[in-house]
């Protein structure tokens, strides 16, 4: 043991030696270079978990438990959430506001064993998509969509985006696993409106998901909820934008919430990436189950990434 | 570390980055230098872990988490540079003793070379631990955290790392062979 005492001081001394390194070169070279190289674009700040308050933390405990304790464990597949986070869909409750229950505690991971029916999780892996059709599951339901054009990137669970800041080809996708249930009426004080679909037979309202999302204070309603039909499937799309000037950073902004923990509380909320974006949504019906789509495109995106953005959400294939 | 700074960075501020990198580059520096035993390649990977700093700091969720972060990316560029290492390994020369010997730890210049032979010999994951640990003085947890791997695995890491050193070391008794430096 002295030995080892020994072995470790010496080579922290020796360490600790030679401390005459001058950055400064370096630093030059850096600096110069980062004047002309742009940074990545985020696709975090399309996506963080919301803070919640104790109650509502609460509820969702508390609707979690009645969901495994009363209606079984089959009810939903097993999934990952947003984020990679338990996929535990939609409060069994036909009240938005389930009363808070002080026991039993609130569970991290409420999530219900996976039926034997159960789709598993899908996503491209983190990285670079190639040209061609890529599988996904959000919401138990798989699908397919195609890209025919190289540069976009795959961030392993929740996002596929393209292009760096300030590039006309700049572009966003969320996917979202478990979709939101509904928006915020104070986006920047993150208050929630009630949610528009609080449980899973009620997700097939399409309509009043999408008249939510209209009604987004802050925000600039671009294209109306309009019926169109995705992979054969029934769906609306509406298209918002954040407009230049908004009441606080567009990473306080929020949008669209789901009613599912994720990560370690919380429900996932959706907040804005930046000013001068636009927000392209589909809500889609597959047979009951809603599949939320958002894409976005920025001030400097060109018409034909928007185009593509459109082209990309039609060429999806449900299995 | 300035987490104003780093939000300010990451909306793009080139002035506020510029700011960051100024506070961290030496200490970068230094790591790399140590990790790597070579002040060339510990430049270029410090060049290259403050580039990707900078392009990549958008998707940094936590600005909190900045250093940690910042360490990972300085870490792979290192493993990135050690690459370019062993191809060169004939060509690789000890680092300069430019500082006394304080005496109390270090014995002899015999010493030093055996222990610079002997962290050579070790990889770049087993002297990043090693660096992380006993330079930075970070607990192994943290250590473990930056380098994405399991604390356990830090542990395993940091005992074989130090009884290759210790093994150096002894080896001291044995008429010292230096490496081929040029």
């Amino acid at each position: 043991m002295s030995a080892d005492r020994d072995v470790t001081r010496i080579v922290r001394s020796w360490l600790r030696t030679d401390e005459h390194e001058s950055a400064d070169r370096v630093l030059d070279h850096v600096l110069a270079q980062v004047e002309t190289t742009p940074q990545r674009r985020s696709l975090w700040p399309a996506r963080r978990i919301a803070e919640m308050n104790a109650f509502a933390r609460l509820t969702i405990a508390a609707a979690a438990v009645v969901v495994v304790a009363v209606v079984g464990i089959n009810l939903l597949p097993a999934q990952g959430g947003i984020g990679g986070g338990p996929a535990v869909s939609p409060s069994p409750s036909p009240s938005p506001s389930p009363p808070p229950s002080p026991s039993p505690p609130p569970s991290p991971s409420p999530s219900p064993s996976p039926s034997p029916s159960a789709t598993p999780l899908a996503f491209p892996a983190a990285g670079d998509l190639a040209i061609g059709r890529h599988s996904f599951t959000m919401e138990g339901v798989p699908f397919t969509l195609a890209l025919t054009t190289p540069g976009w990137r795959s961030e392993g669970s929740f996002g596929v985006d393209r292009g760096h800041q300030a590039s006309p080809d700049a572009a966003g996708f969320i996917f979202w696993t478990t979709a939101p249930v509904g928006a915020y009426s104070d986006p920047c004080a993150q208050t929630e409106a009630p949610p528009v679909a609080p449980t899973l037979a009620e997700r097939g309202r399409l309509a009043e998901l999408a008249t939510a999302i209209t009604k987004i204070p802050g925000t600039r309603l671009v294209s109306e909820p309009t019926d169109v039909t995705i992979g054969g499937r029934p769906a609306k799309h509406v298209t918002i934008a954040i407009p230049d000037v908004i009441p606080c950073s567009p990473s306080s902004f929020y949008l669209w919430y789901t009613d599912v923990p994720c990560g370690s509380d919380g429900g996932c909320g959706r907040y804005a990436t930046e000013v001068n974006s636009t927000i392209n949504v589909w809500i889609i019906d597959v047979d009951g189950a809603i599949v939320w789509i958002d894409g976005e495109t920025y001030e400097e995106s060109s018409p034909e990434t928007s185009r593509e953005v459109d082209q990309i959400v039609n060429s999806i294939q449900f299995e | 570390m300035d987490t104003d700074l780093v939000v300010q960075a990451q909306r793009g501020d080139k002035a506020a980055y510029a700011l960051l990198a100024t506070g961290i580059a030496g200490r970068f520096l230094a790591v790399a230098r140590r990790i790597l035993r070579d002040l060339d390649l510990a430049e270029d990977a410090t060049q290259q872990a403050l580039l990707a700093i900078w392009q990549d700091l958008p998707q940094l969720r936590d600005p909190v988490r900045f250093e940690a972060w910042s360490y990972r990316l300085l870490v792979r560029a290192c493993y990135a540079e050690g690459r370019k290492e062993r191809r060169w390994a004939p060509n690789l020369r000890l680092l300069p003793v430019d500082e006394p010997n304080s005496g109390d730890d270090l014995s002899s210049v015999v010493d030093r070379d055996e222990l610079e032979r002997g962290f050579r010999q070790l990889s770049i994951d087993h002297r990043a631990v090693v660096v992380l640990h006993h330079y930075l003085d970070l607990p192994l947890d943290r250590a473990a955290d930056i380098l994405g791997i399991p604390v356990g695995t830090a542990h395993s890491r940091l005992h074989h790392a130090m009884r290759g050193l210790r093994a150096a070391l002894e080896a001291d008794a044995r008429p010292p062979v230096r490496e081929v430096a040029q």
